[in-house]
């Protein structure tokens, strides 16, 4: 196991974390904001890199733009969720089980949409910086990697502010913390859930755009995306987006370790294995302090 | 009494008469139909009597299946030593994981059974020394009952749901025995169940022993009638097709558990002659029941019965 080797590991295991800490993230700020874990966060991310892909070729709109707009279809996908169905089940006091099942039923429609109407072929974005690449003692790292990077340390540090800085985020914690509460401080409570999926859907969808350049994306990749991404937010202790992050990252880096030391073809085995083990042995996740809600 | 009796000799008779009066592919479909009961039944028990979301049926599902094919296929053994050896691997296995992950609640064990499944599904495909990886098993023996041999669906079929019905009775008088007992008085209230010295931790690895033995047994029943067993049959997709099984139908309801059978192994059969767009149809479906039906076709049901019932009592007085 040479240095360089190592390094090589660590790079990937960074650039996959950061994917895994964009759904974790989503999926912890839709829990947070609504108590529904969301079997379905892993679509977002096809719906994001798929509108992207299609805006791009098919459309010919420029990069940017196009990235914007599969960013936004996540966000409108996820409030169209919220108002049509959780919405309703939550008047209803419907259990926590029977919101896994309605977003497990969604996920299958959303994965069965994309193989009717788009096709069961996978596709790829250009990387963002272009195709070049940096080598540092040897280990090989495309500028997209270091694009991805950055992007998802602004983004843990846009949500961040967020939910601490801004009105509508306060508001939000508000929501979740004390739905009672915040509704007689004139708190919208189901608006705030609302937009609690709207920033699900994008933090989702920004994730799949992001991963696109790197793995193909196509109608399956939704349901393994899901669960890494669950497998991240539940080792930064699930009501905590930014603790996510942290937890996505050392997933990625568990998985590319694992790579070197066992075998490429066991990277899932592993990558779950910690999941359970850190399930069992850690409840509330690896930081260790906010507390495990909803289990 | 006697009206009952008349209803019970007519559903025998109308079970006994369905494989020879429909075609042969809903004969296969009846088979699938019982075996998929068997699988659903042990998830049913989890659900409906301790609350646990189990989406790791396909495991066990895989393990039978592979099982009962390297008994008969590459040992060359005798069928009946697959179903043992599928349904005493399964049961050790659930036993020994089931300790430590039962302790886990709510969401968190659903998403730990998920990922035991997404576990499971990767080593079959890697372990191909074992499971022939994506090629598969081919040529695994049709069940051979003293020298009747179970080739056609309309055979089968009779094998299978006779095995299914005895796996209903042993589920009926599990929750009817003592167990069930403890099972009910843990879903109402686990504390006041702790409190009378009732191990949660063993009462639900139990259950899970008894659901990973009737996954199995499924598994078996179907690598005897596909022939063929395959990585793709063992996916995380089957552990969620699994778990519909209960919810679509009624997770206390043991005639629940045949209509979510019937329903997942029908309904894309009947969406599929509208194209492609079955699929999509079918999870809108799933969404549709979760909706609107929380109680699944049987609890639907049930509210219809009384609402009907309260409005006989109605005319009546």
């Amino acid at each position: 196991m040479t240095l360089s080797l190592v390094l090589q590991a660590i790079f990937a295991g960074v650039t996959n974390g950061i994917v895994y800490a964009f759904v974790g993230m989503g999926l912890s700020a839709i829990f947070k904001g609504s108590r529904v874990i969301n079997a379905m966060q892993g679509e977002f991310s096809v719906i994001g890199a798929m509108t992207t892909v299609l805006l791009l070729t098919k459309s010919g709109w420029p990069y940017p733009a196009a990235i914007l707009g599969g960013a936004l279809a996540g966000a409108l996908v996820g409030a169209f969720i919220e108002v049509a169905f959780v919405r309703f089940m939550a008047k209803k006091n419907a259990s926590e089980d029977s919101f896994l099942l309605l977003t497990i039923g969604l996920a299958l429609t959303l994965s069965a949409s994309i193989l009717f109407f788009i096709g069961r072929d996978g596709h790829l974005l250009p990387p963002l910086g272009g195709e070049g690449v940096l080598i540092i003692l040897d280990a090989v790292i495309q500028f997209h990697a270091l694009w991805l990077i950055a992007i998802g340390v602004a983004a843990t540090l846009a949500l961040r502010a967020f939910f601490h800085r801004t009105t509508v985020g306060l508001s939000m914690m508000a929501a979740s913390i004390d739905a009672d509460g915040a509704a007689t401080t004139g708190i919208n409570v189901a608006r705030m859930r609302t937009f609690t999926f709207v920033l699900g859907g994008l933090l989702g969808a920004l994730g799949g755009i992001l991963v696109t350049p790197l793995i193909a994306v196509d109608y399956q990749l939704g349901l393994n995306l899901t669960l890494k991404g669950f497998a991240a937010a539940v080792l930064g202790g699930l009501t905590n987006p930014l603790g996510a992050a942290v937890g996505g990252i050392t997933l990625g880096l568990v998985e590319s370790l694992a790579i070197i030391g066992v075998s490429s073809s066991y990277k899932d085995v592993v990558a779950f294995s910690v999941l359970i083990i850190i399930m069992i042995l850690m409840p509330q996740g690896i930081l260790g302090r906010a507390g495990r809600r909803g289990g | 009494m006697g009206r009952n009796l008349l209803w019970i000799a007519l559903a025998l008779a109308i079970w006994a008469a369905l494989p020879f009066i429909v075609p042969r592919n809903v004969a296969d479909l009846l088979v699938f139909t019982g075996i998929y009961t068997v699988a659903g039944l042990g998830i049913g028990l989890l659900l409906g009597h301790c609350g646990i979301v189990n989406l790791a049926q396909a495991t066990f599902y895989g393990l039978g299946a592979y099982a009962s094919a390297y008994c008969t296929v590459t040992m060359g053994l005798p069928s009946i030593s697959g179903f043992v050896v599928g349904a005493f691997i399964s049961m050790t296995l659930a036993y020994v994981i089931g300790r430590p992950i039962l302790r886990l609640t709510g969401y968190f064990l659903a998403l730990g059974t998920l990922a035991l499944s997404a576990i499971a599904s990767a080593l079959f495909f890697e372990w191909d020394w074992l499971t022939g990886g994506t090629l598969g098993i081919g040529g695994i023996p049709k069940l051979d009952l003293f020298g009747f041999v179970l080739d056609r669906p309309s055979r089968y079929y009779f094998f299978v749901w006779i095995v299914a019905f005895a796996c209903m009775i042993a589920a009926h008088n599990l929750v009817d025995s003592r167990t069930g007992l403890m099972l009910r008085a843990m879903r109402d209230s686990s504390t006041a169940a702790a409190a009378l010295s009732i191990d949660l931790q063993a009462l639900r690895t139990r259950v899970f022993v008894v659901c990973a033995l009737f996954g199995s047994l499924a598994g078996s029943l179907f690598a005897h009638h596909a022939s063929f067993v395959s990585t793709q049959s063992f996916t995380v997709d089957r552990s969620i097709s699994f778990l519909l099984i209960p919810v679509i139908g009624g997770a206390t309801s043991i005639p629940g558990i045949v209509a979510g059978a019937l329903f997942v192994t029908f309904l894309p059969e009947l969406l599929s002659k509208l194209g492609d767009i079955h699929q999509i149809l079918f999870g809108l479906a799933l969404v549709a029941v979760v909706v609107l039906l929380p109680g699944g076709l049987m609890g639907a049901f049930g509210r219809l019965r009384s609402r009907l019932a309260a409005r006989r009592i109605g005319h009546d007085g």
